[in-house]
């Protein structure tokens, strides 16, 4: 393997870690609030949010672009606080992803939440825990499948990403050039044998990942209900 | 003490619960399904940010027109109809979540000590997916007791059982509510379960309480409006007495007047408290002695109160038999015909009693 695609592996690992870490964490307040409010606000942020579901990701990319650049919203705010731009660099790529990839984690929550109704958490409370007491002791523990399918579901989505980081990202090896792109150039240039290698290693590794995770799961199913 | 006020709107229901009840004691909130049980019991425990009005127990406010106290804060036990355990932890950690959250730890009930009276020692290690509905429900119970709750509210924990689960958990509630030394709010819509556990009575009909206070006395009330649907019934307090024919069992309802029951109570002691449930519908009444009748108990009685109003071309009577006061629910055309009054003595002809 070339260095270039050494490089490129261990941004896109990064990249994939990074967005699923973040929205994890950003995911949890959304998916408890989507799962359990009865706002009229609810079907526009649940829109909102399946929109990269079918949007074309070059869409998303090119507005995203336009944002960043320096008379963007984003592009002004990072320029007038002194940050560099987020145009074809890995941050811009973590934000694109985050966007792109949260209806994959926050849904799995969401429906995780809901199925989880109110009667364990009604009944923390009776038991003198406080509201951050019972997510954390009860709703949490509960959601198990729900955040492990959220984080399979969003790595693997972020691995696979394509469109989004071409607009954004550029293609710059050591920085921004992730496998998929890798991959692509590879094909391009007709070396098929260095495409092979990452084609192949990513579609293992990925089905290794997901055996794994869903045996897991499975047979920590198995026990809950035996 | 319990003082409420409660106020509770919601779609299409409205709850309006003015009450008190002793400190102690099982209370039985007895009314038919949909009539607002659950939702006043759910107001009581907190769990309805919506209710307004007031509520107090034991001197301590739980909700006024300018506060409201934290369901976390409340310390009540709640026993939900539906299975509520946590199905990540072991019974034992189910148990111990409320009491690993107390902050006084003075005055602890002795876990093993309630671990072996509502026999759950030998599920401590098991998950709740485990358990049958009745393990279930003394796992919840327990859990709840665990907590030093100031009040313990139970709705309808013998609903989701099967007919085996619920007679074996009603023998262990019987003796076990018996013991519990804080206020006990149980919701049923069961007499069986009103007269086997129940100290005291709220009857709830349409989101309102109509009437509270001791068993007996509510139960006894000609003119409650549960009295006038023809489930009414009284519950009748007496000891077991020494048996005098084999096979049958006799009730000491005092002053020598004895009910004899077609069931075998050699289980309990001479002596030992029996309750008798008897539906209105299942007493008549005979001016004079009748002879040679296969009812088995034809007791003298004094009529105390006919029932002002009249329903259905039937009317409520009740009587007292020894020191207890029973319904009889007589047809309008009987009472004119047989030209009751109170203070009448009659003979009450009890075709069927029930001991509980």
């Amino acid at each position: 393997m070339l260095e270039a695609d050494i490089a490129a592996l261990f941004i896109t690992l990064r990249l994939a870690v990074t967005t699923t870490v973040i929205l994890l964490i950003l995911g949890t307040p959304l998916a408890w609030w989507l799962a359990r409010t009865a706002s009229r606000a609810r079907s526009l942020v649940e829109a909102v949010i399946a929109l990269p579901l079918v949007l074309p990701p070059t869409v998303l990319g090119f507005y995203l672009l336009l944002a960043f650049s320096p008379d963007g919203p984003i592009g002004a705010t990072t320029a007038a606080l002194g940050l560099p731009s987020l145009a074809f660099s890995f941050w811009g790529l973590v934000l694109g992803s985050v966007i792109y990839s949260m209806p994959f984690v926050v849904q799995p929550l969401q429906n995780s939440f809901a199925a989880l109704g109110s009667r364990p958490l009604e009944a923390a409370a009776t038991l003198g825990a406080g509201p951050l007491d019972r997510f954390i002791s009860v709703a949490l523990p509960l959601s198990r499948r729900g955040y492990l399918t959220a984080a399979v579901l969003g790595f693997a989505h972020t691995l696979g990403e394509f469109g989004v980081v071409l607009m954004i990202g550029g293609n710059i090896p050591g920085a921004t050039q992730v496998l998929s792109i890798a991959i692509y150039d590879h094909v391009e240039a007709l070396e098929y044998s260095q495409a092979h290698w990452l084609a192949g290693g990513l579609l293992i590794s990925s089905f290794l990942v997901l055996l794994v995770i869903y045996g897991t799961n499975r047979r920590v199913h198995l026990m809950r209900s035996a | 003490m319990i003082e409420a006020a409660l106020r509770l709107e919601k779609a299409g229901f409205r709850l309006q619960a003015d009450f008190s009840i002793p400190e102690k004691g099982v209370t039985a909130v007895f009314g038919p399904s949909g009539c607002g049980k659950t939702s006043l019991l759910r107001a009581i425990a907190g769990l309805e940010p919506r209710a307004t009005g007031s509520l107090s127990v034991n001197g301590q406010t739980w909700l006024s027109a300018d506060s409201y106290l934290a369901i976390e804060k409340r310390g009540v036990g709640l026993v939900f109809q539906d299975p509520s355990l946590f199905g990540h932890l072991t019974v034992e950690e189910n148990l111990l979540y409320g009491r690993k959250r107390l902050r006084n730890t003075e005055q602890m009930t002795d876990f093993n000590e309630l671990v072996n009276s509502l026999g759950l020692q030998n599920l401590l290690s098991r998950r709740p997916a485990g358990l049958s509905g009745g393990e279930i429900q003394r796992v919840a119970l327990g859990r709840a007791l665990l907590a030093q709750p100031r009040l313990l509210l139970m709705d309808e924990p013998l609903s989701a059982l099967d007919q085996e689960g619920r007679s074996k958990l009603m023998s262990i509630l019987e003796e076990f509510l018996q013991q519990v030394d804080i206020p006990v709010l149980y919701v049923t819509h069961s007499s069986d379960e009103v007269a086997r556990l129940a100290d005291n009575i709220l009857l709830m009909s349409a989101g309102s309480v109509t009437a509270s206070g001791p068993l007996q006395q509510v139960l006894g009330a000609v003119d409650q409006e549960m009295s006038h649907s023809d489930t009414a019934f009284s519950v009748l307090e007496g000891s077991i007495a020494r048996e005098s024919v084999p096979g049958l069992s006799s009730v000491d309802c005092g002053e020598g007047i004895c009910l004899r029951l077609p069931q075998s109570a050699t289980d309990r002691a001479t002596g030992s408290r029996a309750r008798l449930r008897i539906r209105a519908r299942d007493v008549s009444i005979c001016l004079e002695q009748p002879r040679g009748s296969s009812i088995l108990n034809i007791l003298p009685a004094i009529v105390e109160e006919l029932a002002a109003q009249q329903q259905g071309g039937s009317r409520l009577l009740r009587l007292r038999i020894g020191d207890n006061q029973i319904l009889s629910l007589l047809s309008d055309y009987s009472v004119q015909q047989l030209n009751l009054q109170a203070g009448q003595a009659v003979y009450a002809q009890i075709k069927s009693a029930s001991l509980i």
